[in-house]
């Protein structure tokens, strides 16, 4: 089927070639250019901001007409995917990966499109994070960051004084919590199912200075023993009935419903909990830390995770994408963008002055931010692998299961 | 005993031979074209594919010959996955056919309210299975699912049990909701079966002093072997190729541990970006199925021959 569709697009696009031939051919006419915006939905406020921006984009730029597909998440990673591999390209993308598609050399550089001071108002780490083999192909849209949150009234009502900042203080935590509260509460939540394993593991992973590439070496690193001893202490904590049941099939939206519900009491959570938590219209009251790490002795890290706005090649659209991207990240266009978004935190210096209070604790977390390797072409095929499998080193023996995760990794290259 | 009317079929045939190829093709052009667009295109295709290099991306890159079928084979994970395909398909088949044969016989009785219990037979068959196994996950959810609640309110259990997600009971819950979307096909055909079997041999059988379970075991069970075996077939080609059961429930997790290798198949190309070998076992998978289909052809041929 997929090679169906693919035919007909390519006949499709053979047809568009020519009538793009045919205009290029009629003398002194202003080319019409048509450029596909295809973007997930952050939130349902997306599809209003977009037409309004394409609405008011379009008014300022006659010659330009564009064409927005807003998909869900889990759509825009499938279709995204079968849009590349039937040549049907679309020409701004936003996704959380750019660099399989930067390393098939389809994507634009930000210096084709963007000025260098525009390139200057992204924050720095942001942009770090869009380059591939040192050219950057993308730019941040959004980003968010991890902390620890706790149920306040379970955690203090069980005699804790004191948000755990290392692995030893969580599990007297935890201890505490089973005690006063038994199966009513489970302490920490570990939600390694497919969703977010990879996030989930990733911070934990983080505070004893683990990770799953090394840049340094440029080599995959998912079987250190950094990571073997997270993936041990997790599985002890499990084994101590701390946490829900079954870890490795509980989704990240699993967590958070009962976390929201006050069936939790300590948990990992992302920037954008706190609205998560009033749409279940959670009365929880919670508490924000900085993420536990393994002992005193190692510091405190976050895991920062952001998404790309990409263009991609193609005949006579440079000029369009460009404007289309410098419009949207103007000052009041990409406040709203942000607003739609809803809660993350913004990926340009200017916007970050005036964000919310709420965001700022996570902001100033930044510095300690780690990420993943989203610049390897290979961390798309490498991250889904993580999502399912990680989670069966609670169950399993935990060094097999990372073995065969670096073994997967090595296979799918460091380019 | 039916040998009268197989004599008379070969008859019939020959007539439509007369017809030429020629002068039928107006009639049946449209629907080969269909059937070349939709159903040999892709298979040609999907076997290309299988052969050729494909980037994480998801381009089509070179030719590499085997490399594909290589790397699926030598991929460890393949054969837990096949086996429980085997366990997944052949299972289900047998204790659907096993349910449907007592149904079939109970709703093949005259009581009051028949037509009801027909009726409600069918309706996990008419609904989207996509529809029944979210239904079924939501009856079994550990916090806030029917099942927990009630039997929570039973006292038999103290505190919620994780039907789905248990390893210990994960693939069979799985199993069972299969099997419950099976049973309304097998049942009716069987009921059909049931309902070709002529009455006067089972009054004659029974007038010669025969007992109700002796009809049953060499009058009735002998006479439905043909939609029993039908039935067995289609649905072996239903179920290896299932895949929204497992996907909506557990999405074949945690690991592999829910997978067949349809969902497999689906997790290497989409979630592990690993196409070259997903494509090798598409191909793998088309190849079982059209096994299974040969002999369900085969049996059909039987049954024509025979009634």
């Amino acid at each position: 089927m997929n090679k169906l569709i693919k035919r007909s697009f390519a006949a499709l696009a053979s047809l568009g070639l020519v009538a793009g031939a045919l205009v290029v051919a009629a003398p002194a006419q202003a080319a019409n250019v048509t450029i596909k915006v295809v973007t997930p939905n952050y939130t349902d406020a997306m599809p209003a901001y977009y037409k309004d921006l394409n609405a008011r984009f379009m008014a300022a730029n006659p010659t330009i007409k564009v064409e927005h597909e807003n998909l869900s998440w889990d759509d825009i990673l499938v279709k995204g995917r079968t849009y590349i591999s039937t040549k049907s390209y679309p020409d701004v993308l936003n996704l959380n990966t750019f660099s399989e598609f930067a390393a098939e050399g389809l994507l634009y550089k930000n210096s084709d499109l963007y000025s260098e001071a525009k390139l200057a108002d992204f924050v720095t780490a942001f942009r770090d994070n869009s380059t591939y083999n040192g050219v950057e192909y993308a730019v941040p849209d959004l980003a968010s960051a991890r902390m620890f949150f706790i149920n306040k009234a379970v955690f203090y009502g069980a005699g804790n004084t004191k948000i755990p900042t290392t692995w030893a203080e969580v599990t007297a935590a935890a201890k505490k919590i089973k005690a006063k509260y038994g199966s009513k509460v489970y302490p920490l939540a570990i939600p390694l199912g497919s969703e977010e394993a990879q996030a989930e593991f990733q911070i934990w992973a983080g505070g004893n200075g683990g990770r799953y590439f090394n840049e340094k070496k440029s080599k995959w690193v998912i079987n250190s023993k950094a990571n073997l001893q997270t993936l041990n202490q997790l599985k002890a904590w499990v084994k101590a009935g701390y946490t829900q049941p079954n870890p490795a099939s509980t989704n990240r939206t699993d967590a958070f419903k009962l976390f929201s519900q006050g069936k939790v009491a300590m948990i990992n959570a992302s920037v954008f909990f706190p609205s998560t938590l009033k749409d279940y219209k959670s009365k929880v009251d919670y508490g924000v830390a900085p993420f536990p790490s393994a002992n005193s002795s190692k510091k405190p890290i976050t895991l920062g995770v952001q998404d790309y706005f990409m263009a991609f090649k193609k005949t006579g659209n440079q000029d369009a994408v460009s404007k289309y991207l410098n419009f949207l990240f103007e000052g009041k266009n990409y406040a709203g963008f942000l607003k739609a978004a809803g809660g993350f935190i913004p990926a340009t210096k200017s916007a970050s002055s005036e964000v919310d209070s709420s965001l700022l604790p996570f902001i100033e977390q930044l510095p300690n931010a780690i990420f993943y390797p989203g610049t390897l072409g290979s961390w798309g095929a490498v991250t889904g692998k993580i999502q399912t499998q990680i989670g069966t080193g609670i169950t399993k023996d935990a060094k097999t299961v990372l073995k065969s995760l670096q073994k997967a990794a090595v296979a799918a290259g460091t380019k | 005993m039916l040998k009268k009317s197989s004599a008379k079929n070969p008859k019939k045939l020959k007539v439509s031979h007369n017809v030429s190829l020629l002068s039928a093709l107006p009639w049946i052009g449209p629907a080969l074209v269909l059937i070349i667009l939709v159903v040999i295109w892709p298979v040609i295709e999907l076997v290309r594919i299988s052969f050729t290099d494909i980037s994480a991306a998801g381009s089509l890159l070179d030719f590499n010959g085997l490399t594909n079928y290589r790397d699926l084979f030598a991929n460890p994970d393949l054969y837990p996955v096949a086996s429980r395909t085997l366990l997944w398909v052949f299972g289900i088949v047998f204790f659907t056919v096993l349910l449907s044969l007592p149904l079939a016989q109970l709703i093949n009785q005259n009581f009051p309210g028949r037509k009801y219990v027909r009726w409600a037979l069918i309706v996990p068959w008419a609904a989207s299975v996509v529809m029944t196994s979210m239904i079924w996950s939501w009856i079994l959810d550990a916090y806030s699912g029917e099942l927990n609640l009630t039997l929570t309110q039973l006292g038999l259990i103290s505190e919620p049990v994780d039907w789905i997600n248990n390893p210990g009971s994960s693939f069979y819950v799985l199993m069972w909701v299969a099997v419950f979307v099976s049973i309304p096909f097998t049942t009716f055909v069987l009921l059909a079966g049931l309902q070709s079997i002529p009455a006067d041999i089972v009054e004659a059988a029974s007038v010669d002093g025969a007992s109700h379970w002796k009809i049953y075991r060499q009058i009735k069970f002998p006479l439905l072997r043909n939609s029993l075996l039908i039935a067995t077939i289609i649905n072996l080609i239903n179920v290896f190729n299932s895949f929204p059961i497992i996907w909506i429930m557990t999405k074949g997790g945690p690991g592999y541990e829910t997978d067949t290798t349809t969902t497999f198949a689906y997790k290497l190309a989409f979630i592990e970006s690993n196409m070259g070998p997903s494509t090798a076992l598409g191909v793998m998978n088309f190849i079982i199925i059209m096994i299974i289909v040969a002999f369900y052809l085969r049996a059909t041929r039987a049954t024509r021959t025979e009634i």
